[in-house]
């Protein structure tokens, strides 16, 4: 795959058109290429996102993909520069850089039920192949959205996730480690919606993507029910800045996260997840 | 075919070269590459240097490069300028073999899926001209160890080979025999016995006691099998985290992009990328404090994987060329060697 411009390292002007706050430390932004034109990618790769004279970080899309010029990033303010792209307001111009990465196979769900397991701020990244999965929902069997949140109060997109709910033909789960207010759903650990949701284990796709500890978790409950490592996809979090596979700093093993990954199958790399410090 | 060029002719050729020239010099008790002075034709270039202290990878790749300007005036979009560089050919004389072969590792690092246009346009201006080592530079040289030869001409667009009062001289690349056409008459063609009395000199060079840790094809399997070995711990005991193996490594390539604002109103500034290191902590760290790879010994394991297990892995070489910097100029002796003897051993 080659870079989107000639120079992998200049960033493309986007203006913030919409800022929805989603959580207490999360926002939604809708941005447009300050230049005019489409801004093609695929569901599950990322952008770096520049706030001029901060810095970069490396941002999953969280949007429609088949939406030719808004580009949708979910962001946390986790740190100095997530922090400073929180607060740039409707009308302020940042930079992009990508997309990159390698994006979640949804076409190898065709013909299969398709499990989405999300975890936190993980269901940002799976958004876009939700979406996709909804355009082309003829193409799948069940298809299943799992998701774990901290509290009720964490839930992301959660009017959206109750449209879901709503739909006959998506099967729904919401969990949260920690029950308050007037919660009446499920409590617990994401895996334990693996257990007991509806999917043929024999013939599906799962996409999966949270903390590293959850996926690991996850992934393991999957194969449990049943489902294959080779029908198992993660996507990976590190340090990033370049975002192409220069800088050195996502190196995971042989692997580059910015370039090899983020989406990574699981069976290729169940072995690294649980060595420490690789 | 080759060529000869006597010693005090060096400074004229470099003098005829429409290029930039560098050649080590001795600066504050430092080997450092430094510009040649135009009009150098006094015999002042002698290449009588060891191994210069920080490798030529810089012509290529920058200590500190600016990626590009931006400008931010109140109200208005941000202005960028791309600063990608337009340099003046550059020639680089008196590259060791074991930095030579540094080139072509750094190339493959930086031309694939993403073209660097940084690193290629100052890499496509910028030739070598190597000098054979007669006699190990360091007493740390492990060229040979990692695939390489006093005499190898990888990565080098001439070969220069010291024949007491003259080099003898061969063409690698298309772009040497441009600098070799360039001397003129400087150069004389040359005759067997100097060819025969080059090749005896590679030929003893090669037999000239180095260090090693014997079978490199079993580096990456013992790496492999001993990633979880308490060695790594203990061998960081000793370990500072000062980083001067990976600056001062022809292969070590990894970079950090950074903003640095000179100005508050109009908001301007540079991006600018920098080299980095994995011996510090903060180079794997994420914004939530969490650091996937937090501890010294880790780090040092990840220099070693990088170089003999993973980097074989996606290139099929290693990224070591046996120069030695990173042994002698640690601070606290860490010696890449003998770790690699050690995981071979165990």
């Amino acid at each position: 795959m080659s870079g989107p411009c000639s120079d992998p390292m200049q960033p493309r002007p986007f203006r913030i058109t919409k800022v929805r706050k989603e959580l207490s430390d999360t926002v939604t932004m809708d941005l447009e290429p300050v230049d005019g034109g489409a801004f093609a990618y695929l569901p599950g790769q990322f952008n770096m996102l520049y706030v001029f004279g901060t810095g970069e970080v490396p941002i999953s899309i969280s949007g429609d993909p088949a939406e030719g010029s808004r580009l949708v990033h979910t962001i946390r303010a986790v740190g100095a520069v997530s922090g400073a792209l929180c607060s740039v307001k409707k009308g302020g111009v940042v930079g992009v850089r990508g997309p990159y990465g390698m994006p979640w196979p949804v076409e190898v769900g065709h013909g299969h039920d398709l499990v989405f397991v999300a975890g936190g701020v993980g269901l940002a990244p799976l958004r876009p192949a939700i979406y996709q999965a909804m355009h082309d929902r003829a193409k799948f069997g069940r298809v299943v959205v799992l998701y774990g949140a901290r509290t009720p109060d964490d839930i992301l997109f959660r009017k959206e996730v109750e449209q879901w709910r709503s739909r006959f033909d998506l099967e729904v789960a919401v969990t949260v480690d920690r029950a308050v207010g007037d919660w009446n759903g499920n409590v617990g650990v994401v895996t334990k919606l693996i257990e007991r949701a509806g999917f043929d284990p024999t013939s599906t796709v799962s996409f999966v993507c949270g903390p590293e500890v959850m996926m690991r978790f996850a992934a393991q409950s999957l194969q449990k029910r049943g489902v294959p490592a080779e029908g198992i996809y993660l996507s990976m979090e590190r340090n990033m800045k370049c975002g192409c596979g220069l800088c050195g700093h996502c190196q995971w093993g042989p692997h580059f996260v910015c370039k090899d990954g983020p989406v990574f199958r699981y069976d290729r790399i169940a072995s690294m997840l649980t060595v420490r410090e690789l | 075919m080759s060529s000869i060029l006597k010693k005090t002719d060096l400074g004229a050729w470099a003098a005829a070269l429409e290029a930039e020239v560098f050649a080590p010099a001795l600066a504050d008790g430092v080997w450092a590459y430094q510009p040649v002075a135009p009009g150098a034709n006094d015999g002042g270039v002698a290449l009588t240097h060891p191994n210069t202290a920080r490798p030529p990878k810089n012509f290529a790749f920058p200590q500190r490069e600016v990626l590009y300007t931006f400008e931010q005036l109140k109200g208005q979009a941000p202005k960028l300028t791309e600063t990608l560089p337009n340099p003046a050919p550059v020639v680089v004389m008196g590259v060791r073999p074991c930095d030579g072969r540094g080139a072509p590792r750094n190339d493959m690092v930086f031309t694939g899926a993403f073209d660097d246009p940084y690193y290629q346009s100052r890499r496509a201006k910028t030739a070598y001209v190597g000098l054979a080592c007669n006699t190990p530079p360091s007493p740390n040289c492990f060229c040979k160890a990692v695939g390489g030869s006093p005499s190898s001409k990888e990565g080098l667009d001439v070969q220069l080979t010291d024949l007491g009062d003259r080099y003898h001289v061969v063409a690698v690349t298309p772009r040497g025999e441009e600098l070799i056409e360039a001397g003129g008459k400087l150069f004389a063609e040359a005759g067997a016995a100097d060819e025969k009395e080059s090749q005896r000199l590679h030929s003893e060079a090669a037999k000239c006691e180095q260090r090693t840790f014997g079978d490199l094809a079993a580096a990456a399997p013992a790496l492999k099998k001993n990633f979880d070995s308490e060695m790594w711990q203990s061998l960081a005991k000793a370990c500072i985290g000062c980083g001067i193996c990976t600056f001062l490594c022809p292969t070590c390539h990894c970079f950090d992009i950074s903003d640095e604002v000179t100005g508050q109103s109009p908001m301007r500034g540079e991006r600018v990328r920098t080299w980095d290191n994995c011996q510090f902590p903060d180079f794997t760290m994420h914004s939530s404090g969490h650091n996937p790879r937090e501890t010294l010994g880790a780090r040092l394991r990840q220099r070693v994987n990088h170089k003999f297990l993973y980097f074989v892995e996606n290139n099929g070489t290693q990224q070591c060329t046996g120069c030695g910097r990173c042994i002698s100029f640690c601070p606290v002796g860490i010696d890449i060697v003998a770790v690699l003897d050690r995981m071979i051993q165990a």
